[in-house]
């Protein structure tokens, strides 16, 4: 489990004044922080392997919040961000939030508005570590499945409508005794109870997704 | 009706004639029965005058004979005494006339000789009778020619007494020469009639009287052998209504009760005809003494002359009647006629043929030239008028007429493709009360109609109510003869409201009477539409600035002021984190922060209050032209261009329909194109042109605003708020510009000055194609 020292908020904002504020307040309250002046700088030194959160200033010369956010979901990088905006109020928030943001906040917000949207990445971007070891620990056990045992639990995970042994032999032109016992092994090497379970925490990992 | 050259031809030719034919007829048939007639009468006349005639011829010798004996015992040249003598006086006379029966004398003192034809015996027979006082000697003597006696006999019976007798005393009482009425011998039941002449003495003292019997059976004969027509009949009428001579001699005696034969009367005999010609002559004594009566008459169909000759006229003792049916005359002559008609039908039936013929004829050339000139009047034949036979008078009229209609057609035809394929509407319309002579199908389209049902309507009809004045004007204007030319409302078929720029003016002939007035009819409605649309768009615009430069001043203030405002709130949290760090924190200085972070946030709320108070609505976001909202906005502009000099120019392209706040839209190419006015008019360069273009890019439009001006210094922040490159400029322009288009999911761009040009650009999406 990550612990909240470790969690890094990236303040990006074009103005000074509120880069300096901000770190200030909240380093004052045991958050790492580092500041950019633009999102291209921002990319340039994003570690993608820290857990954190990124405080997005909406409106920016040059590369603005949104079109960052834009981005990083093409970049499969899934951080959690927080709007900030000195406008307020116009339409892209929407667009915003669509798009997975934790908030969209008006400039000057309350302290703790801002923790609050804080704690709520935090909390996000923990789910989101956690999923990603889970992921990583099933697909470890999936390479300890011989080539059979691989293809019948991608068949299951796949065809979730008719998991019968009958069926999946006929698909993979395999008797269905033969089957039974691939599977008992696949569960067994997997450490899940059940075939349901299985597919689950296959699905939740994106264990066949390419 | 107007008849043809050809119907009145015909009817002339063939009436006139037939006319002519029927009245010859008719005259011929009218007067030929009367000449007939009166020939027939006169025919008649002359019958019976020669019957007349033939009578006194017959009579005369018998007058004569008694005359010759009066005279003879007269001048004692015979003694009336010496009955010898006397015997053979009237012997002489018997065989001298032979129309006499018999002839005597009788004397005052009642002696009587009587020599009379005879039949037995001899030749004559003579009766004696001498009276001396009471006694009575009657002898009787036959004699033959010579006068030989052949018989003597007396007869003591006979007791004749000639003074008793009526013919003795007629003549006695008249003095002079009568005719008894005839009667009928009793002896030989013939006919007959006695002629009495009395004897004076030199002293002029009645002595006797002579008298003659004439049998008139001959008058009989003479009347059948008489040919009156075919069955004309003549006959003789006493003046007592006897018929005493008839062609037929049986119907002229009858017997009477006392079995003694008389004479029928007129209005008895078995000739019916003649009952009817002459039984109602009423009294026969009057009409025998007045002049000859002519008369008509019909009986049983047939038609009848009669003609009645008194004998008083002519000194006869009878008057000849004559009548004979008319058909005798004139049969033939109607049979000939009623041929005569029919062949005068029949001719006037010809000639009428030849008359229709003729006219035909006559008439042909003219018909041809008729159908000629109808043809080409309708442009179906060439001018070839003269190809065919015709007169020479109409050759040269043809001649006239072809190159007449030949020029006629041509400014039809000219006036007609200017009228039907002007690209405009056309209109003659009638001065006087507003109907329409003629409309093109342009102005039909304009107003809804078809031109059919224009022909029908007047200017009146589609007039709007509230320009319906414009028509008194149009009349004043025509009448004055100026041209007029305005812009009123109208209505078309369907209700809606069309601008019409009406364009008229009045053609005279050439005696100056108003004809028609040409009008020439332009729809201005899209254009009024359009000028609407942009003084709108112009009332849109200049509202929208109003309100937007506060909101946008608005904005940008609070963006402004929240920046530090956000920074005043972090560093008083952080200040509050470190003041409570302290050991012993001052309770004073942790609530005057704690106030400051309050005030901060209040000043937002003041912020936000204001911008909320003048933001304008953001504006329904449509599908809209954007060719057009360019067009239109660059309209308003114009003046300001043309002021400075400067061309503005625009170059439609098929662009697909834009999604956004047309307003919004409008005054962000409103400020860049004001903004290039504004560069152009600062530069000297020679070109001062402004060119707007469009691009479609995926799913954007792309405007570029392309000036020929000096360019824009690198060093300005184009669109941040209150920076200006222009002396006198605020800096909201083209944030605000940018504020817009990315409201409405835009981008907007400078690219620098090239080849002499700069541009600013900026892109708006398309509209979504639901």
């Amino acid at each position: 489990m990550s612990r909240i020292k470790d969690f890094t908020v990236y303040v990006i904002d074009d103005e000074e004044d509120i880069r300096i504020s901000l770190t200030r307040s909240l380093t004052k309250r045991g958050y790492k922080v580092e500041s950019f002046t633009s999102a291209e700088s921002f990319l340039d030194t994003y570690d993608q392997s820290k857990s954190g959160c990124l405080l997005l200033d909406y409106g920016m010369p040059d590369m603005n919040g949104l079109e960052l956010q834009e981005k990083l979901i093409k970049m499969e990088i899934s951080v959690p961000i927080i709007f900030m905006t000195g406008h307020g109020g116009i339409p892209q928030s929407v667009q915003a939030i669509k798009a997975g943001a934790i908030d969209f906040l008006e400039k000057p917000f309350k302290q703790k508005v801002l923790l609050e949207a804080i704690k709520v990445a935090f909390e996000r971007a923990a789910i989101v570590n956690q999923d990603t070891e889970d992921a990583k620990a099933l697909k470890a056990k999936f390479e300890t499945l011989t080539t059979r045992e691989k293809e019948i639990a991608q068949f299951i995970v796949q065809n979730p409508a008719d998991t019968s042994s009958k069926n999946i032999g006929r698909q993979l032109d395999v008797s269905p005794r033969t089957i039974d016992h691939h599977r008992a092994r696949v569960l067994e090497k997997m450490d899940v109870t059940s075939v349901a379970e299985l597919i689950e925490k296959a699905l939740r990992s994106n264990l066949f997704s390419s | 009706m107007k008849l043809s050259l050809g119907a009145i031809l015909a009817i002339w030719l063939s009436g006139l004639q037939f006319v002519a034919v029927l009245s010859v007829v008719s005259f011929y048939f009218v007067s030929s029965e009367r000449v007939l007639l009166d020939h027939a009468t006169t025919l008649i006349g002359e019958v019976g005058r020669s019957s007349t005639e033939h009578s006194k011829g017959f009579l005369e010798p018998a007058i004569r004979a008694t005359e010759l004996a009066k005279r003879l015992i007269e001048s004692d040249i015979v003694d009336s005494s010496n009955t010898e003598e006397l015997e053979k006086l009237l012997f002489q006379q018997m065989q001298v006339v032979p129309q006499l029966s018999g002839i005597y004398y009788g004397d005052d003192q009642g002696n009587f000789v009587y020599v009379m034809r005879s039949e037995e015996h001899a030749e004559f027979r003579t009766k004696l009778v001498s009276r001396d006082n009471e006694n009575v000697h009657t002898e009787l003597i036959w004699r033959d020619g010579d006068y030989n006696i052949a018989e003597f006999t007396v007869d003591p019976t006979d007791k004749f007494d000639p003074r008793v007798r009526p013919w003795f005393m007629d003549a006695k009482k008249k003095q002079n020469f009568v005719w008894t009425s005839p009667y009928i011998f009793f002896s030989s039941q013939r006919p007959g009639i006695t002629a009495a002449i009395p004897i004076l003495s030199a002293s002029g003292q009645f002595e006797g009287v002579i008298g003659v019997d004439i049998e008139i059976d001959e008058i009989s004969r003479f009347l059948s052998n008489l040919n009156i027509g075919d069955s004309g009949v003549a006959m003789a009428l006493s003046s007592d209504r006897d018929v005493i001579a008839h062609p037929n001699s049986t119907f002229i005696r009858e017997t009477d009760e006392t079995n003694t034969l008389k004479f029928v009367k007129i209005d008895q005999i078995e000739d019916l005809v003649a009952r009817e010609a002459f039984g109602n002559l009423p009294n026969f004594n009057q009409v025998a003494s007045e002049q000859e009566i002519e008369a008509e008459f019909k009986y049983n169909d047939g038609k009848y002359a009669s003609i009645l000759i008194p004998g008083s006229n002519h000194d006869l003792p009878w008057s000849i009647a004559i009548y004979a049916p008319l058909s005798d005359f004139i049969g033939g002559i109607e049979e000939n006629r009623t041929r005569n008609i029919w062949i005068a039908m029949f001719i006037a039936m010809v000639t009428g043929l030849i008359g229709l013929k003729i006219a035909n004829k006559i008439n042909q050339p003219i018909r041809d030239f008729a159908v000629r000139a109808g043809l080409v009047a309708s442009g179906e034949a060439s001018k070839s008028l003269a190809n065919t036979q015709t007169y020479p008078e109409l050759e040269e009229v043809s001649e006239t007429l072809a190159s007449e209609i030949a020029q006629r057609k041509t400014f039809e035809r000219i006036y007609g493709l200017t009228f039907s394929l002007a690209s405009r509407g056309m209109a003659q319309i009638a001065p006087n009360d507003g109907h329409f002579i003629r409309v093109n199908q342009q102005l039909g389209d304009i107003l809804g109609y078809t031109t059919k049902e224009m022909a029908g309507m007047s200017i009146f009809d589609i007039l709007h109510p509230e320009d319906a004045d414009s028509y008194i004007s149009f009349q004043k204007t025509m009448f004055e003869d100026y041209e007029y030319n305005q812009e009123k409302r109208y209505i078309r078929k369907n209700g809606e409201i069309v601008w019409l720029q009406v364009n008229a003016f009045l053609i005279r002939d050439h005696q100056g009477e108003p004809m028609y007035a040409v009008a020439t009819i332009d729809n201005r409605t899209a254009q009024k539409k359009a000028e609407s649309k942009i003084n709108e768009l112009s009332r849109d615009l200049s509202h929208f600035a109003r309100v937007n430069m506060m909101g946008q001043m608005a904005e940008g203030l609070a963006h402004e002021l929240n920046q530090p405002l956000t920074s005043l709130t972090q560093n008083v949290d952080a200040a509050l984190l470190t003041v409570n760090e302290l050991p012993n924190p001052d309770p004073e200085l942790v609530e005057i922060l704690n106030d400051m972070d309050r005030q901060a946030h209040h000043g937002a709320e003041i912020i936000r209050a204001l911008r909320g108070l003048v933001r304008k609505d953001e504006g329904e976001q449509t599908n809209f032209d954007l060719s057009e909202l360019l067009d239109q906005t660059l309209q308003l502009l114009k003046p300001e261009a043309n002021e400075h000099e400067i061309s503005i120019s625009f170059k439609e392209q098929d662009i697909p329909n834009v999604f956004g706040n047309r307003v919004q839209v409008a005054q962000v190419i409103m400020n860049l194109t004001r903004n290039a006015i504004e560069a152009v008019e600062a530069s000297s360069a020679n070109e001062r042109q402004i060119v707007i273009e469009t691009y479609l890019r995926d799913k954007f439009i792309e405007v570029h605003v392309i000036d020929t001006g000096p360019g824009i210094d690198p060093n300005v922040d184009l669109f941040a708020q209150f920076e200006s490159s222009k002396r006198d400029g605020m800096g909201l322009g083209l944030s605000l510009s940018r504020t817009l288009i990315e409201a409405n999911g835009g981008k907007i761009w400078f690219e620098p000055k090239n080849k002499g040009r700069s541009r600013f650009c900026f892109t708006i999406p398309t509209a979504v194609i639901n």
